[in-house]
């Protein structure tokens, strides 16, 4: 899928001493689809994946809807193991992303993992609550499989790598702050192949929580719409294979593309609501771009943090407008939903498919831009376009804020 | 890295010195029943004494905190008390294992009994893995770096390379590592399915490990400090119980020098004779675990401070360490991760 050739030239913004991060293989599990074929068309035709929830009950919340993964493309068949069968299907969702990146790097062996995730197999904790409540027998298995980190050590077994695995849980900016944390260790020579991304799966706590917060809407998601009315959940798993670029040369890998800049910020305003005046938006991808020595107006996309909730879009399209100029925007959350953890991570990949497919994915459902803000929204279809640089925004509860720049290769 | 100042809440108190010397007088914490509603089940526990954080300096934040946002911001302040940081050049870097479990047990708790309907919008953000690194960096005003790592007992060995990674890329100035951890009976309940805790009827047993609950933080910078953290290998994870011992050995091979007292993880699980076979017999190998509980994301932590601790005095409890200059932290978890670190005195 990603042949083409890499040039071979030096990014200016490096530093003495300072490698070059290359992007050697990706895998993705989302609701856009199976993998970076899948994902591609999807993003290409601009398809709404939101449908009604159907895994718990949803009966006594506003919002009813959410994007989610294909179970039936997902779990083990009966035949597999009964270790397989155990497993929560965040852990079959990131096996089946880290068997995708496999195929396209096969001997990519990372020293570490860093991946971000929220919740992990938090369906499992509340599986466990209920049958302690029943007092009903409370399966061991279901609290083995249950913590944060399972996902990536069931997936790290699963293909015999010995790597540790840091798991990053700063909320809904955990996926980024894996890839660029990742980038930074690459670049600063504490290592040479990074396994990065992340993961989350939907659970009923985490969406009645939401919901709970009138965060979510029981209508359709649209970032940076006049007529926003809030965010709807999603999940999935994507993985980054990172590797410093000289050896990656050396073995001849292929080259998808490179990380040339990260910003992380903290906004202390408050638990759950970003800074109104888009500070801590600003100050992570003004970061992010003076990490990679690039201008604003050397960025051609961004990927935008762009949940739709009212508080975020505001801040975050003021950001926005006011670092770059006139660039083409979207959040391709309108089309998948926010899969929280692993949103960092998904979109970096959307962001890797724009840049090596020239093209800009769509802000579905967009009907008309919030008159406070002054974007350049990529409205409801993908366009052709001429990218050398993406940026992609998360930012999360507990005010985390993180940017990456990516490179075409 | 260089540890320029430590703070720990433990259940034998908050003070650094005063609970290293309780420690060597032989004393271990008391052990407290807790009693799970759900199900009337009954665990033995350690608990942080209600004195513990009377000098906790009033916050809005900490309001509506639970009580892991307290001992995290508890133990944050201790070991900024008395240095000088930039709060701008300073990264915050949380180890949690189980997070805000009360507030997440409430919160669900609301919506099987009453309906989603009912679900409280304050608990529930709160119930997020960041929201104790949140409301500390606010506290400090930090506006950098923040980052939460989760795992399990091992995952403050995760955290300290996080912090060597940020330090090595001269990202930052110092990084504020904070272990932390609370207690509810969900979580002994689990560990209790998982046929891992002491039985409550025999206190004096050594098999079996009781949980507590409590926070350690160090500050860490290249400059200052009279104990370095030398090497952090976050290991890798086991697959197998069967595996540890091979891989703690394998870690332990790799570390570049020696070392001359360990500081181990034992907490009454099979993590004991895993980090015995390890490290041998010989070797001085003292758990805090057995004097403080296993407070799991806080574990190392205290273990850092311990070892500290231990190349100060010369001693760990019960055996005298003389002109031991390096210490071993092994840090095993009871979910698939395993690390260590060496603390040298400079």
């Amino acid at each position: 899928m990603f042949a083409k050739k890499v040039p071979r030239r030096k990014a200016s913004a490096l530093a003495e001493g300072m490698k070059r991060v290359a992007i050697v293989a990706a895998g993705i599990v989302s609701p856009l689809g199976f993998g970076l074929t899948e994902t591609l068309a999807c993003l290409r035709s601009g398809r709404d994946c939101v449908t009604p929830v159907s895994t718990f009950d949803v009966s006594k919340t506003r919002c009813k809807t959410a994007a989610q993964v294909d179970d039936t493309r997902l779990l083990p068949r009966k035949s597999s193991g009964r270790r397989q069968q155990r497993l929560h299907r965040v852990s079959h969702m990131t096996i089946a992303a880290l068997d995708e990146l496999r195929q396209y790097s096969p001997d990519f062996v990372p020293e570490i993992a860093m991946v971000g995730t929220t919740s992990g197999g938090m369906s499992f904790g509340e599986q466990f609550y209920r049958k302690l409540n029943q007092k009903s027998h409370c399966a061991a298995v279901w609290i083995a499989n249950y913590p944060p980190q399972k996902a990536i050590v069931d997936a790290l077994e699963r293909f015999g790598i010995d790597a540790p695995a840091q798991v990053i849980a700063n909320a809904c900016a955990s996926g980024t702050n894996a890839i660029g944390h990742a980038w930074l260790g690459i670049r600063s020579g504490q290592y040479s192949r990074v396994l990065a991304g992340g993961y989350d799966a939907l659970s009923e706590l985490v969406f009645v929580g939401f919901d709970s917060l009138q965060a979510a809407t029981p209508e359709k998601c649209r970032p940076f719409d006049a007529h926003r009315s809030g965010m709807v959940l999603g999940e999935g798993a994507a993985l980054l294979a990172l590797e410093e670029w000289e050896s990656a040369e050396r073995r001849g890998a292929e080259i998808l593309g490179e990380i040339v800049g990260y910003g992380i910020s903290t906004d202390n305003h408050h638990l759950t609501q970003p800074n109104p005046d888009g500070s801590g938006a600003r100050t992570a991808m003004q970061a992010a771009l003076t990490s990679s020595g690039r201008e604003p107006e050397d960025i051609g996309y961004i990927n935008a943090h762009g949940t739709a909730t009212l508080f975020n879009d505001s801040s975050e399209g003021k950001a926005i407008g006011e670092l770059f100029n006139g660039i083409p925007v979207s959040s391709t959350k309108s089309m998948m939903g926010h899969s929280l953890g692993a949103a960092g991570a998904i979109e970096a990949i959307v962001s890797l498919l724009a840049l090596k497919y020239q093209f800009l994915p769509p802000n579905i459902n967009f009907e008309k831009l919030d008159p406070e803000l002054s974007l350049n929204i990529v409205a409801n279809d993908a366009r052709e376009g001429e990218l050398k640089y993406a940026l992609s925004n998360s930012f999360g509860f507990g005010g985390t804020n993180a940017s990456i720049v990516l490179r075409a290769a | 890295m260089k540890i320029a100042g430590a703070g720990w809440v433990t259940p034998l108190g908050a003070d650094v010195e005063q609970v290293w010397g309780r420690l060597l007088s032989g004393e271990t914490a008391p052990i407290e029943p807790l009693v799970n509603e759900q199900n009337g089940a009954r665990y033995l526990v350690r608990r942080i004494p209600r004195d513990a954080l009377t000098n906790l300096p009033p916050h809005p934040r900490l309001r509506r905190a639970s009580a892991i946002s307290r001992f995290a911001a508890a133990a944050g302040l201790n070991a900024l008390h008395g240095t000088e940081v930039d709060p701008a050049r300073t990264a915050l870097i949380f180890a949690i294992s189980n997070g805000g479990v009360i507030y997440t047990r409430r919160f669900y708790a609301e919506i099987v009994s009453s309906g989603a309907q009912s679900a409280s919008p304050l608990l529930f953000p709160e119930t997020v893995f960041n929201a104790p690194a949140s409301h500390l960096a606010a506290i400090l005003g930090i506006t950098g770096a923040s980052y939460t790592v989760v795992g399990d007992g091992a995952v403050g060995i995760l955290a300290l390379k996080l912090a060597e990674d940020l330090l090595a890329a001269r990202q930052v100035e110092a990084c504020l590592v904070v272990g932390v951890e609370e207690l509810d009976p969900l979580v002994c309940e689990a560990y209790r399915r998982w046929r891992l805790l002491r039985d409550p009827t025999r206190p004096q047993s050594q098999r079996g490990m009781i949980l507590s609950e409590g926070a350690g933080a160090v500050l860490l910078r290249n400059d200052s400090g009279d104990m370095a953290i030398e090497t952090v290998d976050p290991g890798e994870n086991f697959f197998s119980r069967d595996e540890i011992a091979g891989k703690l050995r394998r870690a332990v091979a790799r570390l570049p020098s020696e070392y001359e007292v360990g500081i181990g993880s034992a907490n009454g699980t099979f993590i004991d004779q895993a980090e015995r076979a390890a490290l041998g017999t010989k070797l001085t190998l003292y758990s805090p675990k057995l004097a403080l509980g296993d407070s799991i994301g806080a574990s190392v932590l205290w273990q850092v401070i311990v070892a500290q601790q231990a190349l100060r005095s010369e001693k760990v409890p019960g055996a005298e360490v003389a002109n031991a200059r390096r210490a071993l932290v092994l840090a095993c978890g009871v979910n698939q991760q395993l690390g260590l670190c060496t603390i040298r005195s400079l």
